[in-house]
């Protein structure tokens, strides 16, 4: 596999900023869900 | 002598640095966020203790202009850069959690009334600022980065927009500098025309996510208003965001047609590729509040995350606005920008005040 074949791969699964930030929201909401933080002060 | 040859790397040990790189400057955000915090509360009751006639300022405020003063004078140093400009992740994290209090029903209602004035805002935006290029004699592209910028989403609009249509370096660090110091001026003003009209918490919101161009401006600016009025002002940028696609798709297979500009291969994964996920996010949490995944007590815990996520993104809008780098760029682009948004924040205006009489708002 050339250098070039392998950026490609890697850059293939690379997620954007979006999407990191979605996934961050949503595991933090399920764990709130199971319990893990039961209260966020404010 | 052997020549230099540059490789592509593959980067597999870069996430865990860039991971480190990010940890000063995130750890600034925080605390100068939660310095205006312990400002809002503090020196209220202190000015009360003492008898002082002093303003009620939201934490929103203190964490902007704490900000600001810190790049304006000293400036913020290389070691805390990479952590700041992660506010953005931030604001976007923040708005997903923030699906939470928004029930499917009101998003429909309200996301219904927001597309049609979103829409007439989009069109109208575009062409006056096009209109605006042309009198002031501005290139072509600079008047379609800029006309991008003040009618959908501000900076993310011009980065997505320059690739697609191939637009210089130059022209989007003028638009980028003048949609970002007229963010920051909307952000101080739209508040104290807010309540000069005496809107409603609906109206005002509404009218900050249609006329504020940046999402973390308008973020901002609707909670200087209230927290129901940053509520939708959310929900209404989020709507002008999710137009992204279709705007940049737009303004490419115009240049392309002009010969100026790669030709878009399938429309539907570019339009895939621009939308921001984000929103996605925002209505996933909020279908999962609507069917009771989460109780009260937890959706109280996901509105705090949320109030702490955005807490981060205020002290970085002020962190990141430096006017003296803004100033580098040029009068003219400024002054464009500057005539297209207070028409813009105008007409938004006189659209929000239409719909509120037409809906009894």
């Amino acid at each position: 596999m050339s250098v070039e074949q392998r950026v490609a791969a890697a850059n293939r699964w690379k997620l954007s900023l979006d999407t990191w930030a979605v996934v961050l929201a949503l595991a933090a909401a399920l764990l709130i869900r199971a319990g893990v933080f039961k209260h966020i002060p404010w | 002598m052997a020549d230099v040859i540059t490789v592509p790397q593959v980067q597999t040990a870069q996430p865990g640095l860039r991971f480190l790189r990010v940890i000063p400057g995130v750890l600034l955000l925080g605390a100068i966020g939660y310095a205006g915090k312990l400002l809002e509360q503090n020196v209220g009751a202190y000015a009360k203790a003492h008898h002082w006639t002093f303003p009620n300022i939201e934490y929103v405020l203190w964490a902007i202009v704490l900000g600001l003063a810190i790049s304006n004078t000293v400036g913020v140093p290389e070691i805390f850069r990479a952590g700041v400009a992660t506010y953005e992740f931030w604001l976007k994290a923040g708005i997903v959690l923030l699906g939470s209090r928004f029930l499917l029903g009101d998003i429909v209602k309200l996301g219904g009334v927001s597309l049609v004035l979103v829409a007439i805002e989009i069109i109208g935006s575009i062409a006056f600022m096009t209109f605006l290029g042309r009198v002031f004699k501005l290139k072509p592209k600079l008047t379609s980065l800029l006309a991008v910028g003040s009618a959908v989403c501000g900076v993310s609009a011009i980065i997505a927009t320059r690739g697609a249509i191939d637009a210089d370096d130059e022209d989007s660090s003028f638009s980028i500098a003048a949609i970002l110091a007229l963010g920051a001026l909307a952000l101080f003003t739209f508040p104290v025309i807010g309540h000069f009209l005496h809107l409603s918490d609906r109206a005002y919101g509404l009218w900050a996510g249609l006329g504020v161009d940046n999402t973390a401006e308008a973020t901002a600016a609707g909670a200087l208003y209230s927290d129901a009025a940053s509520k939708l002002a959310v929900l209404v940028k989020s709507t002008r965001n999710a137009m992204i696609g279709f705007v940049v798709l737009a303004y490419a297979i115009y240049w392309a047609s002009k010969g100026q500009a790669q030709t878009v291969g399938n429309k539907a994964a570019f339009l895939w590729q621009k939308f921001p996920k984000f929103v996605l996010g925002f209505l996933l949490i909020s279908v999962l509040a609507t069917y009771q995944f989460f109780n009260k007590q937890q959706v109280g815990a996901l509105a705090n995350l949320s109030r702490w996520a955005f807490l981060l993104t205020f002290a970085g809008v002020g962190l990141r606005t430096d006017f003296r780098e803004m100033r580098k760029q040029g009068l003219r682009p400024f002054v464009v920008g500057a005539i297209g948004e207070i028409v813009i924040a105008g007409f938004t205006l006189a659209l929000v005040i239409g719909a509120s009489k037409l809906f009894g708002w």
